[in-house]
């Protein structure tokens, strides 16, 4: 069979094969999510509270056990072959907590060799450190003296320092100001050009359409839709959202569900 | 892939991921102790570690050189007594136990039990002048020696730096941030307590090194023998703080929040060092029925009335033949009442023996029982160490009167040679004016020498070494157990 460059789809960085997650207490927090995270791409999770999106980036992280499907990091099952994955992985959480005796560049340090990488000069970590925006004279600080926003960029430059392909992001721009969080996602903008494939959760419905390839709804731990980029063009993605959450597109003929219908 | 292959591939996949192990071990040991130096805890710990230790070998070795004075003051007093007499069954010859080097840093018993024993050539010794009846105060507040700082100090700072090791990394986020990454659950723990014990060690040994160093200087001159020992004391400190850092880790990897597992900690602290070794004794007591001293000293005194209302009838009976000359009388109701007395003395010494030794049996029965059920606490396993090692331990006691009663046989038959009599009974002296000459003062130097022989380290080895293993197993199962917990721990 002959292929043309363009029908060639990379294999998925981040991929979930019906994925469910339901913990001992009965509660299903996920629920057969598939989702597939090819490199180069962001596939923004939206959802509400205990929509299932942390679960999801705890299952690819290994934090938890799937009680069905697999999460696969480059094809390795994060489960199963755990060490193997995590090499392939970066994650930066909701609000980033380092250790606050240690400076900026302690931690960097610390997590960076963690992460495997321990060729880096300090040159190489300032320079990380001033791409995501740093002031020079917070290198030497320590954590316990930092803001919100500037351990967030702290945790991103460990992020990029560890250079893995696919990076995981939970709710990373809860909590930042605007400005921060506008640095925040040309960040992650950049970090796609590069070639990582980004999976994000986050509540923030305009930075999700702004940036991501892929726009996952998650309600109850299932995923409710999946649409790319182009299928938002000029979509209210907010009211979208807000009538997958209130049950309305399973029962009524929505406006927005007829414009993102294939024609 | 041809058979050969297969293994060959297997053992470089388990070489990488022994690798792989070591280094994470490596950076996380070196990240906590990076962690700790930094930290405030450590600088206070530090601070308070540094004081109390060289404090204590300041004290411990002013605490010597006291005892060494005393101990040689007691004994120029004791020849000064026997040169100031003219006969030998005048004297009060009392022997001393000398102290022990170590005393000054585990002062164990060594200033609870006697220390004087006055020598009789026969019957019971009893060893008395405590250091802590010449100085009570010292008795209600103990001294500030290195089982205490370790025992007591030590252990809470062991506590207080690993009570969140593992919960406080779950709330503050980094665990997750650290297992994002691969590194194992078994590097991440080993390196935690590794690095927790390294760090904290250091906090201890410095002072310690400095301590040590200073001890010639204040004129305490250790033996090698005696510097291995102190080794070794030194090493159960840290296998026994060890203990307390592998049990608060373990605590802090079954509970969520570090405020639970302080509670947690410092509870089975309070168990472990307070109340076990406590409670040890008194179960011991109420198990093993040891009888009283006062109803074993009116048996005693029972049994010698009885003996003599036995002899009265005897006495009464005793006559002189008519006519015989009071010169000739005397040694003749001299020795009547000698043989009566000596064969009384022996029948009282039968009784006492063996109920000496019936009480010292249950009180040894007593003891392995309570050193037994307080072998549960660390804090006890540590004490046992320590003091045997120091050569404070209640060995000394039981080394010193048994030491006694061997001289005893030596000075008995030194007082016979010298007065011509076996000891024991009424001694009746007549002395003739007319035969009366000048009599010389005693040369303290025939007295036989008293020599409380010290045990080797290898003795001590034998019996301390058990309860060091014991250290070591406490931590290689509470290490097991925070191992097996963290394994299970949610990172969330």
């Amino acid at each position: 069979m002959e292929h043309t460059e363009s029908n060639i789809t990379p294999a998925p960085m981040l991929e979930a094969r019906n994925l469910t997650k339901v913990y001992e207490d009965g509660i299903k927090a996920l629920d057969n999510l598939n989702l597939k995270v090819e490199p180069g791409k962001i596939f923004a999770m939206l959802g509400g509270n205990g929509a299932g999106k942390t679960t999801a980036i705890n299952l690819f992280l290994d934090f938890i056990q799937p009680t069905e499907g697999m999460a696969l990091i480059n094809g390795i099952n994060a489960n199963k072959e755990p060490l193997e994955a995590k090499k392939h992985v970066a994650f930066v959480s909701e609000n980033v907590q380092l250790y606050p005796n240690f400076t900026a560049m302690q931690n960097v340090d610390f997590f960076v060799r963690l992460g495997g990488k321990t060729h880096y000069s300090r040159e190489q970590y300032e320079a990380a450190l001033h791409r995501v925006g740093l002031q020079s004279s917070a290198f030497d600080k320590k954590l316990k003296d930092f803001s919100k926003g500037m351990r967030q960029k702290t945790g991103i430059a460990i992020a990029i320092l560890k250079d893995a392909p696919a990076i995981l992001l939970d709710e990373p721009t809860s909590g930042l100001d605007p400005k921060a969080g506008i640095e925040f996602i040309r960040l992650i903008g950049e970090l796609r050009n590069e070639g990582k494939a980004i999976l994000m959760s986050t509540h923030d419905i305009f930075r999700a359409k702004e940036i991501s390839d892929h726009v996952g709804i998650l309600n109850n731990g299932i995923l409710m839709a999946e649409h790319s980029s182009d299928d938002l063009r000029g979509v209210d993605l907010e009211n979208l959202y807000v009538e997958y959450m209130a049950g309305y597109m399973e029962h009524t003929e929505s406006p927005i569900a007829n414009a993102l219908k294939p024609s | 892939m041809n058979n050969r292959a297969v293994p060959l591939v297997f053992n470089l996949l388990f070489l990488n991921l022994l690798f792989n192990s070591i280094t994470m071990f490596k950076l996380i040991l070196l990240k906590e102790l990076k962690e700790i130096i930094q930290s405030n805890r450590f600088v206070i710990s530090f601070a308070v570690c540094s004081v109390l230790i060289i404090l204590a070998f300041l004290m411990g070795a002013q605490n010597y050189l006291a005892s060494q004075a005393q101990y040689e003051a007691t004994i120029q007093e004791n020849r000064a007594q026997i040169a100031a007499n003219t006969e030998w069954y005048n004297i009060n010859h009392t022997i001393t136990l000398p102290p022990q080097p170590l005393m000054a840093l585990v002062n164990g018993v060594s200033s609870d039990i006697g220390r004087n024993i006055e020598m009789r050539s026969r019957g019971e010794l009893i060893a008395e002048n405590t250091r802590f009846n010449d100085e009570p105060l010292f008795a209600i507040f103990r001294f500030l020696d290195l089982e205490f700082i370790f025992g007591i100090v030590l252990s809470l700072f062991a506590i207080i730096f690993a009570y969140d090791a593992i919960n406080g990394e779950r709330t503050s986020g980094t665990l997750k941030l650290c297992f994002s990454n691969s590194i194992s659950r078994a590097s991440f723990i080993a390196g935690k307590f590794t690095g927790s014990f390294l760090g904290l060690s250091a906090a201890l040994l410095i002072p310690i090194l400095i301590g040590a160093a200073l001890l010639p200087v204040l004129g305490i001159e250790l033996t090698s023998d005696e510097w291995l020992r102190l080794t070794f004391i030194v090493f159960s400190g840290l296998a026994y703080f060890g203990v307390f850092l592998t049990l608060a880790i373990g605590i802090s990897s079954i509970t969520r929040r570090p405020s639970t597992s302080f509670l947690l900690s410092l509870v089975v602290w309070i168990f472990a060092v307070l109340i076990i070794p406590r409670s040890s004794v008194m179960i011991a007591g109420r198990m093993v029925d040891v009888p009283n001293l006062d109803e074993i000293a009116s048996q005693k005194n029972n049994y010698r009335i009885q003996l003599f209302d036995e002899d009265r009838p005897k006495l009464q009976n005793f006559s002189i033949p008519k006519g015989t000359p009071p010169a000739k009388a005397f040694p003749l109701f001299s020795k009547f009442m000698g043989e009566l007395s000596e064969k009384r003395q022996d029948k009282i010494e039968a009784l006492e023996e063996r109920l000496n030794e019936e009480l010292e049996n249950k009180k040894r029965e007593q003891q392995k029982l309570a050193f037994s059920i307080a072998r549960i606490s660390p804090a006890a396993v540590f004490t046992f160490a320590v003091s045997r090692l120091a050569g404070t331990s209640l060995d000394l006691q039981h080394r010193f009167n048994d030491s006694a009663k061997e001289y005893q046989k030596l000075y008995s038959n030194f007082m016979e040679e010298k007065t011509g009599k076996s000891s024991g009974g009424i001694r009746i002296i007549v002395s003739d004016s007319d035969e009366q000459e000048e009599k010389k003062n005693l040369d303290p130097d025939e007295m036989p020498a008293f020599n409380f022989s010290e045990t080797s380290f290898k003795e001590t080895a034998n019996s301390s070494f058990t309860d060091i293993g014991l250290l070591l197993l406490f931590n290689l199962v509470f290490f097991g157990g925070a191992f097996a917990s963290f394994l299970r721990y949610d990172l969330r």
